[in-house]
């Protein structure tokens, strides 16, 4: 089975005088469904920007794919906490901004989108649920529904990873284990591997590996251990 | 381990004093802490204050008759103002049913309304790139420092005299003025733009990046839709700005209006310059007036009904 991430010895944060975490040893093969729990602020996020190449390692050593770290075009399919969505622009715009990893660069800048890039937006949007929504404004859709826009997004990308930051994290039970299990089905049915940051324990139990990241009293820094 | 009840008596008054004074203090530093902004504001109008003392250099005499000599100038050489600057001029011969459009303030008005036009859409395509190197999240310093210190250097200078420098190379009339426009848009347009987009939200940011898009489709994509708003607001802002400006930059023989209250100032026709800052000053109440509305139309509200208009032309779908 392919390797997606591994991880020995990482040493993750924002400057080399604060090193926010140590990660000994983390590996994720594919088709993994893999949850991370822990406080706030002892390096979740900072671990997941890391792996997506938005944030550059400290030291040790971190392969995604077999190489270091780089931004490979649909790859990554990275959802933030806060969504990252077009809140001005519709389900559709959304969407399209996913799907337009598969055509090239200019295809996607001057509007000339390939077929097949529109038969994923209505597919995916379909599969989402969100076909009544599609030409609606994002921000007046209800946090559910903005979540599984940013499902629809990171899914129309055919990404081979998904990396989800505690989305779920402000709606209530219901609607966030809904959401849950509407993503955890797809990513099982299509072997697509998931690495979760999430603060309910119930829902991060239903990974197939769970870790805990904790801070270390007599350490400066969080280590991650699996649980 | 005191000698007499007076010492004991000394030594314990001194204690209560302390405790008094140390009390007092503490009072004072906490009058001091919650007035903070207070204090701050009095110490400001008293600099001001007297760093004007300073400016007047004790020539306060001519402060003195400010007020009656501007009743006097305004009652004896301004009004009433001279309407004529409204009528069809008698050269050239006016061609027009409607007469007014053959007068020296509609003829000046319109010229400056196209000259503002102009140079605010000018400005804007040249500055939108500019600022987009020049934002610090989406570029390294080594590209936004340079571009930065570019647009600084625009807007260094006024569109006056950026005016004076384009009348000696393209010589007189309104595209000398269009171009100066033009050039101090660009500078004071694109810090407002790279504001803007240093504003945004890093979230569409990092997941666009994480997509590996390209720098390009993250500004065509991200950038543009969700600081769209901002841009039209200050698009609109900025044409106000070169409408007054317009007006201004005549005088250095820069085309718009400006010329023509050049000409009646130099000729003493004091009621006639009223009379087009009259004009001139209904035609910037209806623009703000427009330009407000407009920029409604553009605010970050839950009632808005449609993506961005900016959004929209960028975005085929």
């Amino acid at each position: 089975m392919a390797r997606h991430v591994l991880a020995n010895n990482l040493s993750i944060g924002y400057s080399s005088e604060q090193v926010l975490a140590e990660i000994a040893d983390f590996q994720i093969e594919a088709g993994d469904v893999v949850s991370i729990i822990g406080e706030s602020g002892i390096g979740k996020t900072t671990f997941l920007k890391t792996i997506a190449n938005l944030v550059k390692p400290l030291g040790g050593n971190l392969t995604v794919f077999g190489k270091s770290p780089q931004r490979i075009r649909g790859r990554i399919g990275y959802i933030p906490q806060k969504l990252g969505l077009l809140r001005h622009d519709t389900v559709y715009g959304n969407v399209l901004q996913g799907a337009i990893c598969h055509e090239s660069i200019w295809r996607s800048v001057f509007g000339f989108h390939d077929p097949k890039v529109i038969d994923k937006v209505n597919e995916t949007i379909e599969i989402m649920n969100l076909k009544d929504k599609i030409n609606e404004p994002v921000k007046r859709l209800s946090g559910g529904q903005q979540r599984r826009v940013a499902i629809a997004r990171t899914i129309a990308q055919n990404p081979k990873i998904i990396l989800a930051d505690e989305f779920l994290s402000e709606l209530d039970d219901e609607t966030a284990n809904n959401v849950w299990s509407v993503m955890l089905e797809y990513v099982k049915a299509n072997s697509i591997t998931l690495l979760i940051v999430e603060h309910n324990l119930e829902r991060a139990r239903q990974a197939e590996r769970c870790f805990e990241m904790t801070n270390q009293k007599e350490l400066s820094y969080s280590i991650l251990k699996e649980i | 381990m005191f000698r007499n009840d007076k010492s004991k008596r000394v030594v314990l008054l001194n204690i209560e004093g302390n405790l008094i004074m140390s009390n007092l203090r503490n009072n004072f530093i906490l009058f001091l802490e919650q007035r903070k902004s207070f204090l701050l504001g009095i110490s400001i109008l008293f600099f001001t204050f007297l760093v004007f003392v300073d400016l007047v250099g004790g020539k306060w005499s001519s402060l003195e008759n400010s007020l009656s000599n501007l009743s006097k100038f305004f009652w004896e050489s301004l009004w009433p103002p001279d309407w004529r600057v409204i009528e069809a001029r008698d050269y050239p011969v006016c061609r027009s049913s409607i007469e007014v459009t053959c007068s020296t303030a509609y003829i000046g008005i319109v010229e400056t309304l196209k000259m503002a036009f102009v140079a605010t859409i000018l400005g804007f395509v040249i500055s939108l790139p500019l600022a987009i190197f020049s934002s610090r999240n989406l570029y390294s310093d080594k590209i936004a420092i340079p571009t930065r210190i570019i647009l600084a250097a625009m807007r260094t200078l006024p569109s006056i005299i950026w005016a004076i420098l384009f009348v000696v190379m393209v010589g007189l009339g309104p595209i000398a003025g269009v171009l100066a426009m033009a050039f101090y848009t660009v500078g004071y347009l694109g810090k407002l733009q790279y504001e803007a987009i240093e504003g945004l939200s890093n979230s569409p940011l990092d997941a666009a990046r994480a997509m590996g898009l390209e720098n390009i489709e993250i500004v065509e994509r991200v950038v543009i839709p969700e600081s769209a708003n901002n841009l039209i607001s200050q698009i609109l802002f900025m044409f106000e700005y070169n409408v007054r400006q317009g007006s201004i930059i005549g005088i250095v023989g820069a085309g718009g209006l400006g010329e023509d209250l050049f000409l009646y100032y130099d000729a003493q026709m004091y009621q006639r310059v009223i009379a087009l800052l009259i004009v001139l000053f209904s035609v910037v109440v209806i623009i703000d007036f427009l330009s407000i509305k407009a920029r409604s139309y553009f605010v970050d509200d839950a009632t808005f009904k449609s993506p961005s208009l900016i959004g929209n032309l960028f975005r085929g779908k």
